[in-house]
């Protein structure tokens, strides 16, 4: 014998228990280079009364910090750009670059950066970064940086290491722009999600007092009312 | 146990991890030729707690993905020139631009460093205030009044009465393809590992090496007001995700307070 309210009650306690959990990642994240934030957000469906809980990607723009290194490099704009995995081919919102010892572009876990012709070859004294994704090594072109994205935001998994796969096919993203010698931080507002943590929890504080309130009916119930 | 306290334990971890890189740039502050560090962090595994779904029919609910953390991802060097100290001491060398001084170590391997205060050994060889020898090795002759090195490397000195001058050879500098993955060696000392590439050697002021000026020491890279700055904004976020943890302990006591 159930009481439906409490069913509901524990449905939304789990759903707090989600976004809890989502809103510490976030937080932990904070200080992670371009991290893009994940949003919970509750839906109602016809036919449940608990709210159930919707993931959003936040791709918002993160603010680009100058780190004077030649090989960092932070995107402004909606895109990303493409390493080459073991896994397949994956985004990456920038980062701190390195050359290979064979001269390659890679990124910080030693997989290629691939530009519209392949792997870059950066070999030289001095790597220049045009706004664009085109590649200058003393001068001279060496390949344009792929700048791509999915259609929609739901089309992206995170896969962690800063990295996203596309589960569609990816399109060419326009209106992205390449900023050498800085940083994209994170899209998390330490403040709001300090502000999210007591609110979630509280709702979770009084959805817990109402499962007590419905047990304390269910008590009455079945221990008082068949008493004569 | 919610699982959302090991997210935020993760968060205070890298955080503390942050402070140890500062206070390790803040207390090199006056190091010659010490570059500077930076902690980068990323994201860990995610987790999908629901595929995605259409409850109905109609819509489709998006597949939830949970992260569950932040960990460590590199400590990045960052070689930025640091600027020029003037010592007036004719054996104090800086370097502008790229390179590295080569000096042997005592195992006899090659290693490689910014901080150009040499001194001269009994023999007249050019040693590192560590006393690792300058390579190729000079040697400068008893007998030299002045020894002036020039920008393009040339070392050369004044010898005898009428104060001839003679040249005793160029410094020879070392260049990386990623200079960022060198190893600290302790002492000023860097070594070659298979992220930096081997080394290209040439003379100095020529083919992208930077020049040598006398009477300098390169000052460190760091910047004290920047590294005040992350300390601020690393301390305040060690403190967000405490009270994450905080809150995640509070609604397991409610929930444990249920059960009496």
């Amino acid at each position: 014998m159930t009481l439906p309210a409490i069913v509901t009650s524990a449905r939304t306690l789990g759903y707090y228990t989600r976004l809890q959990e989502v809103t510490a990642n976030n937080l932990a994240n904070v200080a992670s280079d371009a991290f893009k934030g994940d949003r919970i957000t509750a839906q109602s469906l016809a036919g449940e009364s608990a709210p159930t809980a919707v993931h959003t990607l936040d791709l918002r723009q993160g603010t680009l910090r100058d780190t004077t290194r030649p090989l960092d490099v932070g995107l402004s704009g909606e895109g990303f750009l493409v390493v080459r995995t073991p896994q397949g081919e994956r985004f990456i919102r920038g980062g701190s670059l390195e050359v290979s010892r064979d001269g390659f572009l890679i990124d910080r876990h030693g997989d290629l950066l691939l530009g519209e012709d392949g792997p870059l070859h950066v070999a030289g004294q001095e790597v220049v970064f045009e706004a664009d994704g085109t590649v200058l090594v003393d001068g001279a072109r060496a390949g344009r940086l792929r700048f791509e994205t999915v259609a929609d935001p739901s089309l992206l998994r995170k896969e962690g290491e800063g990295r996203f796969a596309a589960l569609a096919k990816t399109i060419g993203a326009s209106g992205l722009q390449l900023r050498q010698r800085a940083i994209e931080d994170a899209n998390v507002s330490p403040l709001l999600g300090t502000v999210d943590l007591i609110m979630i929890q509280r709702a979770y504080a009084a959805n817990t007092e109402a499962l007590r309130t419905m047990d304390g009916v269910l008590g009455t119930v079945t221990g008082d009312i068949g008493r004569v | 146990m919610n699982p959302g306290m090991r997210t935020s334990a993760s968060g205070m971890i890298a955080q503390q991890k942050m402070v140890d890189v500062i206070a390790n740039n803040l207390a090199n502050v006056n190091t010659t030729g010490f570059k500077r560090s930076r902690a980068a962090f990323e994201d860990v595994l995610y987790e999908t707690v629901q595929g995605p779904r259409s409850p109905n029919g109609e819509a489709t609910i998006n597949a939830m993905q949970i992260g569950h953390g932040v960990r460590l991802a590199a400590v990045t060097r960052i070689h930025g020139q640091g600027g020029p100290e003037m010592t007036g001491r004719p054996l104090d060398l800086a370097i502008e631009g790229e390179g590295f001084f080569q000096v042997e170590t005592g195992d006899g391997t090659i290693a490689y460093t910014r901080d150009g205060s040499f001194t001269l050994s009994e023999a007249g060889q050019l040693l590192t205030q560590g006393g690792y020898a300058l390579v190729p090795g000079i040697v400068i002759p008893p007998d030299a009044t002045v020894v002036t090195i020039a920008g393009n490397g040339m070392v050369s000195v004044s010898v005898g009465r009428d104060a001839q001058t003679v040249e005793l050879g160029r410094i020879e500098l070392a260049r990386f393809a990623n200079p960022t993955g060198l190893l600290s060696a302790g002492g000023n000392l860097y070594t070659e590992s298979s992220a930096s590439g081997a080394p290209m050697t040439g003379l100095a002021d020529e083919g992208g090496f930077g020049r040598v000026l006398q009477g300098a020491l390169e000052a460190s890279n760091v910047e004290v007001v920047q590294e005040m700055t992350d300390m601020i904004a690393a301390q305040r976020a060690y403190e967000i995700n405490a009270r994450a943890i905080r809150a995640a302990e509070d609604m397991m006591r409610s929930i444990d307070d249920l059960i009496r």
